[in-house]
């Protein structure tokens, strides 16, 4: 075992966000596996790595939608995939990309293989949003003493929203600045699923979902694809292409599911602040180190929370700094470059591993016209249930 | 305190189980009373009612009646609601913190935009052909008829 060693991500490939399979009933291209196939080659093919080479690979796991089931092992075969490490398939809700991530890169780590890929494929955007919600309706609360009541996975977000407001003071509109805001970033994301500008007066003029969250303030259903390949830092000093390296990690659980059943601050997310906490520390750096930070945030106030729970801002002070720009392309403090789960998109089981792949982009100069400027050190938080547990990376341009 | 006990037609969207220990919940909750499970080891209170303590770990526990008055730490009305549920959209769930120091999701009897957090409710029965639920109303909705 070689802990000493730094895991670094040396190459990555994805499909856009959105919608991957047709409108009509033209014929698809390919079912998930197809996607995620033509994802990985070109992630190995960037770097010159063969199918034998990789020694640890662990999928998220496939959402519901997915027919083919034993998909890790299907998916495998289909790519002459043959790893002698690990081959795997996670899932906890949100944090399930940042969790595939975290075993891709122990394996690295723990020297059981030289290169391991992180990834997944989700194509959940073709089937009915009614069924989708059903069986969320099992993943969200207790399902004997909590799910009876018609709980849906943002109605936490909403709770938090509406506790958030009531002890803040701050405007609806504050918070909704966070929508408009990632319009901004992703209009130079070709892989963003929503790309044109968005006004305040349209995000506060949309029908309730779960009030106070309107329809824009919460994220459209999407389909993606991704991989990351990941190995020593050594070995990608070796092979001599472009890399990232992961400096700190942190990991952190509150406890509870979603609520907790003795009263407690929802709003606070101590699990994202321990868990950057750790991950800055192991890193050696502090926020004021940071040139950008990518946070798992489904909803426009959940970037709030944990911009605040990370410690960007003070309490009650992440919607006004969205509103005053802070966060935005030119701010002081670049959030969510990629656009976030809002604009970039969100298929939950992938949306880490889309953030990583932004930080990554940032920290090698490939963001276009969302570039910062000499951005050198990032972090990514993700998170499970009401950032009941989060996990955070601070990942660097090596010097 | 004896709860208010509302007939509802018909069945629960979806129903809770009910095992051999959580039977004793839901039976009383049906005669209008809210109780839940102490640890008999450290005291802790839990809600909905456990096996286990989540806090010591402690595999013994005793029955407890709650209070059915508690104050609101937050709402939000649903309106994009599973399948089961969408006939009855918009209604409005609510995060209670009971006076005996327990917090439960629960919903709102009846839309109302008055109830805003901090709000005073108490904890009714709603009592369907299959079994019951129970739902919260601010205090000033049902100051006559809750025992």
């Amino acid at each position: 075992m070689n802990v000493a060693e730094r895991v670094a991500i040396v190459s990555a490939s994805a499909t856009p966000v959105g919608r991957l399979t047709p409108r009509d009933d033209r014929l698809w291209d390919g079912f998930d596996h197809d996607v995620l196939g033509g994802v990985v080659l070109d992630a190995l093919g960037q770097i010159g790595i063969a199918n034998h080479q990789i020694g640890s690979v662990v999928f998220t796991a496939p959402p519901p939608p997915t027919r083919q089931l034993g998909f890790a092992t299907f998916m495998c075969a289909q790519l002459g995939l043959r790893p002698n490490a690990q081959l795997a398939q996670v899932q906890e809700m949100g944090i399930t990309g940042g969790l595939a991530f975290d075993q891709a890169a122990s394996d690295i780590l723990l020297g059981r293989a030289d290169y391991a890929l992180a990834l997944g494929v989700a194509i959940q955007s073709q089937g009915d949003a009614t069924q989708a919600m059903d069986h969320s309706l099992r993943v969200v609360g207790d399902v004997d003493f909590q799910s009876p009541f018609g709980m849906t996975p943002i109605a936490w977000y909403a709770f938090d929203m509406c506790r958030y407001l009531h002890e803040t003071g701050v405007k609806r509109e504050d918070i909704a600045a966070v929508a408009c805001k990632s319009r901004q970033w992703s209009a130079s994301n070709p892989l963003a699923q929503f790309r044109e500008p968005l006004s305040l007066e349209q995000v506060l003029s949309q029908p309730p979902v779960v009030a106070p969250l309107g329809r824009l303030d919460v994220p459209a259903r999407a389909d993606g694809a991704i991989c990351l390949v990941l190995c020593t830092e050594r070995r990608a000093q070796a092979l001599g292409v472009p890399y990232v390296v992961v400096s700190g990690r942190g990991f952190a659980s509150e406890g509870f599911h979603q609520i907790g059943d003795h009263p407690h601050d929802m709003t606070a997310f101590p699990a994202a602040t321990a868990a950057t906490r750790r991950a800055l520390g192991e890193a050696g750096k502090t926020l004021d180190q940071l040139d950008l930070a990518e946070l798992y945030a489904p909803c426009t106030i959940t970037e709030v929370l944990v911009s605040e729970a990370c410690g960007f801002f003070g309490r009650g002070e992440g919607a006004i700094a969205a509103r005053e720009g802070r966060t935005a392309p030119g701010g002081d403090t670049p959030i969510n470059t990629s656009g976030g789960c809002l604009a970039r998109g969100h298929p939950p089981s992938l949306t880490a591993l889309y953030g990583l792949l932004e930080l990554r982009e940032q920290l090698l100069g490939l963001a276009g016209d969302r570039q910062i400027n000499a951005a050198e050190c990032g972090l990514h938080v993700c998170e499970l249930g009401n950032y009941n547990a989060a996990l955070s990376h601070i990942v660097e341009r090596p010097a | 305190m004896t709860m208010k006990v509302v007939r509802k037609t018909g069945s629960m969207p979806y129903s809770p189980r009910i095992n051999q220990f959580t039977q004793t919940f839901w039976q009383r909750l049906a005669e209008g009373e809210l109780c839940s499970t102490r640890c008999l080891s450290c005291h802790r209170l839990s809600f909905p009612p456990r096996q286990f303590c989540p806090g010591c770990g402690h595999r013994h526990s005793e029955w407890v009646a709650l209070s059915a008055a508690g104050t609101l730490y937050a709402t939000t009305t649903v309106h994009a609601a599973p399948g089961q549920f969408m006939e009855q959209t918009p209604y409005t769930l609510a995060i209670v913190d009971l006076d005996d120091g327990v917090r439960l999701l629960t919903r709102l009897q009846h839309n109302d935009e008055s109830a805003v957090p901090d709000t005073r409710v108490a904890l009714l029965v709603e009592q369907y052909d299959d079994g019951c639920l129970f739902v919260a109303e601010p205090e000033h909705e049902g100051e006559d008829s809750i025992g």
